[in-house]
This record gives C-alpha cells, sequence and structure tokens, in this order.
C-alpha cells in the first residue's frame, strides 16, 4: 500500500472511530432536544445544539452511518448491478450488448440531477428511496467500463487457448477474468461511495430526503434555510461540522479509490 | 505570460463584481415630480400563481398581487371601510346600494360602469372565484344584482349581517367587455385577462422564478399609487438581500430584533400574533379522538413554549385554545387552559398503539413545528410518521381529506373580527372553499359551537358581536375540536428613508399585502 493510501485509510477510519464512539457513548441523542436552542459549543455539548435543542456533534455522528450506508448501498448495488451488467454485456452476445450498452448510454447521457429529483419527487421523501435514485444513476459508468474490460480480455490469447481447450463459461470467470475484473471493479464502485455521499446530500438540500432525517446534507439545509443565519454567530458551529464532514469524507474515499486504483489496475506500485 | 493571465483573471472577477452590485445604494431616496418612489422592490422568488381572480394562489400573497391589479367597490383603512371604486354606500335592509366613482376606469381605458359590477356578480355566481367573498351555489350571497345607472349599483341579499358589507365590497371587479366571451376562466389567460381597475397595472409574471412586476395607473380614481413599479424579485436569502438595497421590506428573523429595534434609519411594522399554526384532526380516520379526554391528553403531551422559544425564536406566544389570538379585541382570555403536562399525556395514552400520520408542509417553520410534536407525541406514547409536501400539495391534500392529523400555519389570525371561527369551526361553513382559514376538523360536529359561530355573524350590535365572539371561543376551548399549537409575531423591517408607507388595516396586519400600503396617502401614511 502507498504511503497516500495508508494516510487516507487512516484518516478515515479515525473519522469512522470518532463517529463509532459519539453514537455509542456520547451521552446526549442525535433525535431528541438534549439542550436549550443554539448553545455554542461547551464542555457538555461538544459542538453545540441546533435550533431545537439537538446536540450537533451526536447529528453529525449520526450523519455519518446514514451518509456512509447511502454510500455504501449505492455503492454495492453499484458493484452488483455494474459487474453483472457489465459482463452480461460483454460476453452475452450481440443482441443483449446492444441493449445494455443502450441503457447505459442513456444513463450516461441523461443529465442526473434533474432526472433525480423528478425521480425522487415521484417516489416521496425517504432515505430508501434516495439510495435507488442514486443507485439507478451510478450503475451505468461502472457497467461501461467493465464492458469494455470484458470484451478486451475475450480477444486475449490465453482466453482464447483456455476456450479451446474446454474451458466453460464459469471457470473461465473465476480463473482468467475474475483477477482482472475485480480491481477495476472495486475501485469504480469505491468511487461510487464519494459520489452518493454528495448526491445524497444534494437531494436533501432541495429537500427530498426525510425532512427529520438526520442526515449531513439535511443539517445543511436546516441550517442555511434559518432566518438570518449569517447574522448570527451560529453558522460557525451548526454549518460548519456538517459541510467540513461532508467534505473530508468524500475526499478520503475518493484519495483511497486513487490509491488502490493506482496499486491494482495501473499496477504502478507492484513491486512497490 | 502567466501574469497577464492572473491579471486578466483578476479584471474578470472585479468586473464580474461590479455587475453584481446593488443598482440602487441604500438609503438613497428616489423622488420623481409626482411623489412616487421609482420602484418598491419586495423579496419573490415564491410562485403565488398569476395575479388574476381565477389564477392566483389561495393564500395571502397571490391574493395581494391581484388585489394590485383588480379592484373592488370598498377597501378596508385603519378604520374600518373607504371607499374603493364606489365613492358612498347606503344600506336599506336586505339591499345595498354603491355609487361609483364617475372617473373609474379599467387599464385599457374603458370606463367602469355599473353594468361592469353587475356583470361581475354574476360571473361570479357562475364561476366562483379563487378568493371568493360572496360564496358559491345555492349560499351565493346576493339574490339579485342590478345596475339601476351608468354609476350606480343595487344589490339585494338573502339576509344581511354584520359581514354582508365587505363581502360586497370586496370582490374585484372584472371589465365586461373581456369577460363576457370567456366561457372557462380557470384556463383563460390572454394578456387581457390581467386588465382590472387597480392602482398597478400588470407588467410580468415569471412562475419559473417568482417574479412579478406592476407598473403604476396613472388615471386611478381612488388616490394616487406611490410607486411608479412594484417588483417582486428573487432573492437567495432575503436579509442579505435587504442588506443589499436589493429589495426595500424584509421580514427580520426574531434573533436580530436587538440590532434592528435600535437602528433608527430602519422601520419596524409588527405582525401580532398574526401568524398561527393549528394541528387538524381527522376524525374520520381516528375516531378514538371523538373523545374528549383523548384530545386533552393531545394537548396535555404539546410543549407548546417550546415551538415559541424553538421555533419563533421567542416571538409569539402558546395558542388559545379558543383560538383567536391574545391582543384581538376579541380574544376571551377566559377560556380553558391546556399546561404542558407529559406524564398526565402518557398515561392517558398507555396501552392504545396509537399511530398516527401528520402531514406538514415541508418548508419554513413547519417541520420544525412537526418535528417538536412528533417527539412530544412519541414520549407520550403515539407512533407518528410525519409526512412533509410543498405547501401548495399539503393544501390541496387537507382541503381533499387526505390526512390523520394535519398541521397548518397560515397569517390572518391576528385579524381585528375573528370572522374564521366561523369558517373553521361552524358545521354549516367550515372547509369550503380552498383557504386556511376555511380548513376546519373532519368528522366533527358541535351543535353549541355552530350555533354561536352562526348567531356572531348575524349579529350587528358591535358589543354583542364581541361578547357572541367571546362565548364561542369559550365553547371551542371546552371542547377543542382541533389544537392550537402556536401564534407568532413577526416584523417587517424597512428602510425609512426610501419609503415609509407601510400599513396595517384594521382587518389584516400583513403590511405588504395591503393595497393601501403602495398608495401614496398623504397625511394618512
Amino acid at each position: 500500500m502507498t504511503k497516500g493510501a495508508k494516510w487516507a485509510c487512516a484518516a478515515f477510519l479515525l473519522a469512522a472511530l470518532v463517529c463509532l464512539g459519539g453514537v455509542l457513548f456520547y451521552p446526549h441523542p442525535a433525535q431528541i432536544p438534549s439542550g436549550d436552542s443554539l448553545e455554542p459549543p461547551s464542555v457538555s455539548h461538544w459542538l453545540g445544539t441546533d435550533d431545537l435543542g439537538i446536540d450537533i456533534f451526536a447529528q453529525i455522528c449520526a450523519g455519518f452511518f446514514s451518509s456512509m450506508g447511502i454510500g455504501l448501498a449505492a455503492g454495492g448495488l453499484a458493484f452488483l448491478l455494474g459487474g453483472a451488467l457489465g459482463i452480461a454485456a460483454g460476453c452475452g452476445g450481440k443482441a443483449a450488448d446492444t441493449a445494455l450498452s443502450f441503457v447505459m448510454e442513456v444513463l450516461l447521457t441523461a443529465p442526473q440531477l434533474p432526472v433525480m429529483i423528478l425521480v425522487g419527487a415521484f417516489l416521496g421523501q425517504s432515505m430508501w428511496n434516495i439510495v435507488w435514485v442514486v443507485a439507478l444513476f451510478s450503475w451505468a459508468p461502472v457497467a461501461k467500463i467493465i464492458r469494455a474490460k470484458t470484451v478486451s480480455l475475450q480477444q486475449s490469447g490465453y482466453l482464447r487457448l483456455a476456450k479451446s481447450c474446454g474451458a466453460g463459461p464459469w471457470a473461465l470467470f473465476c480463473s482468467h477474468m475474475a483477477r482482472e475484473l475485480m480491481p477495476l471493479l472495486c475501485v469504480n464502485s469505491l468511487a461510487v461511495i464519494g459520489k452518493a455521499v454528495l448526491q445524497e446530500a444534494s437531494l436533501a438540500y432541495l429537500g427530498l430526503s426525510d425532512p427529520l432525517a438526520k442526515s449531513w446534507g439535511m443539517m445543511i439545509q436546516k441550517c442555511v434555510s434559518f432566518r438570518g443565519i449569517y447574522f448570527t454567530e451560529y453558522w460557525k458551529w451548526w454549518l460548519l461540522p456538517p459541510v467540513g464532514m461532508l467534505l473530508l469524507t468524500v475526499l478520503y474515499v475518493r484519495l483511497f479509490a486513487r490509491e488502490l486504483e493506482k496499486i491494482w489496475v495501473r499496477g504502478e506500485n507492484r513491486y512497490v | 505570460m502567466r501574469q497577464k493571465g492572473i491579471c486578466l483573471l483578476l479584471a474578470a472577477i472585479f468586473l464580474l463584481l461590479s455587475a453584481c452590485a446593488p443598482a440602487q445604494q441604500e438609503g438613497q431616496k428616489t423622488q420623481p415630480e409626482n411623489g412616487r418612489v421609482a420602484a418598491l422592490r419586495l423579496a419573490g422568488g415564491t410562485d403565488w400563481g398569476a395575479p388574476n381572480p381565477y389564477l392566483h394562489a389561495a393564500r395571502g400573497p397571490g391574493n395581494a398581487k391581484k388585489d394590485l391589479i383588480f379592484a373592488s367597490l370598498l377597501e378596508m383603512d385603519e378604520q374600518g371601510p373607504v371607499g374603493w371604486m364606489a365613492k358612498s354606500w347606503q344600506q336599506d335592509g336586505n339591499v345595498y346600494t354603491f355609487t361609483l366613482r364617475e372617473d373609474a376606469k379599467f387599464h385599457d381605458g374603458e370606463p367602469l360602469t355599473a353594468e361592469d359590477v353587475a356583470f361581475t356578480v354574476e360571473y361570479y355566481r357562475k364561476f366562483p372565484p379563487v378568493s371568493n367573498p360572496l360564496g358559491a351555489g345555492d349560499s351565493f350571497l346576493i339574490e339579485r344584482c342590478e345596475a339601476v345607472g351608468e354609476h350606480t349599483v343595487r344589490m339585494t341579499v338573502r339576509q344581511a349581517d354584520a359581514d354582508t358589507l365587505m363581502a360586497l365590497g370586496g370582490f374585484e371587479i372584472l371589465p365586461e367587455h373581456i369577460w363576457r366571451d370567456v366561457d372557462d376562466p380557470m384556463s383563460y389567460s390572454e394578456a387581457d385577462a390581467f386588465i382590472g381597475s387597480g392602482a398597478y397595472q400588470f407588467s410580468a409574471y415569471n412562475g419559473a422564478d417568482g417574479s412579478y412586476e406592476f407598473i403604476a395607473f396613472d388615471d386611478f380614481c381612488a388616490g394616487e399609487p406611490a410607486a411608479e413599479k412594484i417588483q417582486f424579485v428573487p432573492v437567495g436569502d432575503e436579509l442579505l438581500a435587504f442588506q443589499n438595497g436589493e429589495i426595500d421590506i424584509a421580514s427580520m428573523p426574531g434573533d436580530l430584533y436587538g440590532q434592528y429595534s435600535n437602528d433608527p434609519e430602519i422601520g419596524m411594522i409588527a405582525k401580532e400574533n398574526d401568524m398561527g399554526y393549528k394541528l387538524l384532526i381527522n376524525f374520520e380516520k381516528y375516531p378514538e379522538f371523538l373523545d374528549i379526554q383523548l384530545r386533552q391528553a393531545l394537548y396535555a403531551a404539546l410543549d407548546r413554549q417550546a415551538v415559541v422559544d424553538k421555533v419563533f425564536r421567542g416571538l409569539g406566544t402558546v395558542g388559545s385554545a379558543g383560538y383567536a389570538p391574545a391582543g384581538s379585541i376579541y380574544y376571551n382570555p377566559a377560556c380553558v387552559q391546556y399546561p404542558y403536562d407529559p406524564q398526565a399525556a402518557k398515561a392517558a395514552f398507555a396501552g392504545m398503539g396509537l399511530e398516527v400520520t401528520l402531514l406538514a408542509a415541508n418548508s419554513g417553520d413547519d417541520v420544525k413545528i412537526a418535528e417538536l410534536l412528533k417527539l412530544d407525541l412519541e414520549a407520550a406514547g403515539i407512533g407518528v410518521e410525519v409526512q412533509a409536501y410543498d405547501s401548495a400539495v399539503r393544501d390541496g391534500m387537507v382541503n381533499a381529506g387526505e390526512y390523520g392529523f394535519a398541521l397548518v400555519g397560515n397569517g390572518g389570525w391576528g385579524g381585528r373580527a375573528p370572522a374564521y371561527l366561523r369558517t373553521v369551526f361552524s358545521d354549516i361553513a367550515k372547509n369550503q372553499g380552498g383557504g386556511p382559514h376555511n380548513m376546519g376538523p373532519i368528522g366533527y360536529s358541535s351543535p353549541a359551537i355552530t350555533e354561536l359561530a352562526e348567531a356572531q355573524q348575524q349579529e350587528t350590535d358591535f358589543q354583542k358581536r364581541v361578547e357572541l365572539f367571546k362565548q364561542l371561543q369559550r365553547q371551542i376551548s371546552e371542547e377543542i375540536p382541533l389544537v392550537v399549537v402556536a401564534t407568532q409575531t413577526s416584523y417587517s423591517i424597512y428602510r425609512k428613508a426610501h419609503y415609509d408607507g407601510w400599513m396595517k388595516t384594521c382587518d389584516y396586519q400583513q403590511a405588504e399585502q395591503n393595497r393601501l400600503s403602495y398608495m401614496n396617502r398623504g397625511e394618512a401614511s
């Protein structure tokens, strides 16, 4: 593992541990008011409270898991759908390739946010709908890359040799294709996580998430819609923490994905 | 080369910033010779519908924009009714006679005559407008309306009561020469659908960004417009826009009261307890709550002071269970009080396993209040699922009865005569018309409340009517067909040097929504 990957990984784990600690051991809940309205940070409330008196640090910690949960769910769906459909398009014959490639192209060319807003508004406000909507748009780029790799693998000499020796599709996949495809699939699905976290925040900001959910996007939305927020001091402890956490988390995930890409895909550090 | 690039970039940023700078500087007063300010700019950004009697949204801001273009017979000032298109009026039993101003004109230059008024009455009988003081169907207020001269119109009503004069004087007059050929007013949006006889003419409307523009009508007969233009401009942050001089009046956040109340350049207009929030129960869905003890427990479960402190930032009061808020001269302080008592509420709901849905708007303070109510109800043992929608969708669902519990907030509670007590609570009058003052409890019936609500409407003696209103509130507070959450006091701030004609009528506190706020009234303002 490169130094960069180690740092990104360590920082991410640290953030995860702090948030886990916050959820398990911090005395204040993320859902119920535990102090006065808009208390500044103190020993009792580490990052102060919001207008309803709900602890900000508790919300940040709970938000980490809801944001990452959405990211992981979207990443997982992109992994499964993108992998399966990409391979199916690559190996499944001309008809399947044409049909699946068409769907991928449509999803890749359609403007994402407006369609997501429309679908989100139609399905109603819930966290699960955001996962579905984000996943729906996340698998296509992954599938396109996997399809291209699968097609190029099919042309390779060793695969044709294995085929001529009588290897079945499953054996071909397990012994020869998986080790080439998996790193690519992992790295691209990992990138989806960061994107999904941001998209969830955008949709929540636009009011398409569960309005009472404690996600970072909703925290930002509630804070900036507080009238006169920039003429008060409240934004310092109400707005900065979710924005900072959102940026850092997305950055860590992105850095980690990039380092993995270096190691696995490009093979630049294969011998380091 | 690189330095040159940076210089160019800086120059571009400078140009961009100077383009974004406010066109008009703070405090600058543009006073043309005719005494009008060049423009009055207000925060837009919300689509309140196209400004005509059939297309505007059924809420105060939508109605107010239509009111700028269209005029009615009478208007209300600080003291009471004043002539608007009518210069005088008289009542004789059930017959009302209005004499119109001879110089009244529509924006296209056509004279406004008694025929237009009579035509409008018949047209509204056929096609009720969005904001409808005349009623509809069998309960249409006017039995007969006739033009008895070019400028005199006589209306006969079925039964005159305390509010009849303002209902007859309150509908907007349509130009007959335009509307006589229109068979589907709900879909008619040609340019001439926006020709009225009000103090301002329609200039522009864009629903997508919620912007409106009106320009002064020079031939207006009932006074002098105060501004050449009224613009509702979309702004990101209302207060920032006010500070930057992009708009001339803004609602003030409660947390900044101290800062603005000490600023001699800033004028402040209060709307005392005017914005109210009520929790409606659909008794057809939850008949359990027909049991008065459960409704009392509902009140006990809710920490309504927390709504005032946290959401209204301390500006407001816990709602009176009698509905009309403190500050109104009709307010009855002897209504039954329901203090916050979570233990009693928990005991009352124990073992019932109640699950309710709570419909709320997804904007403004509604979500925050819904969140507090949900937490309180859950603490009392009631499971709550909050469903939040755009406020127009929420209104539609409430009117269609598609809710379990619904949180509804609206302005106008602080009006002097709480006529809305009838339209919210009377079995005869409630849930008719789409406005929030008509949204009452579904599946709950009360002969005692209905009798008092109807009796106050018939009573024309002021003192007796006050007494009836007080009895009605007491009765409502005993029966509690709905939960009054809290009423909010809000303030609008404006720069006195630019324009200080903002006013409240004796019946309506929302200065930005009163026609007379946009009129040059000399000493009166």
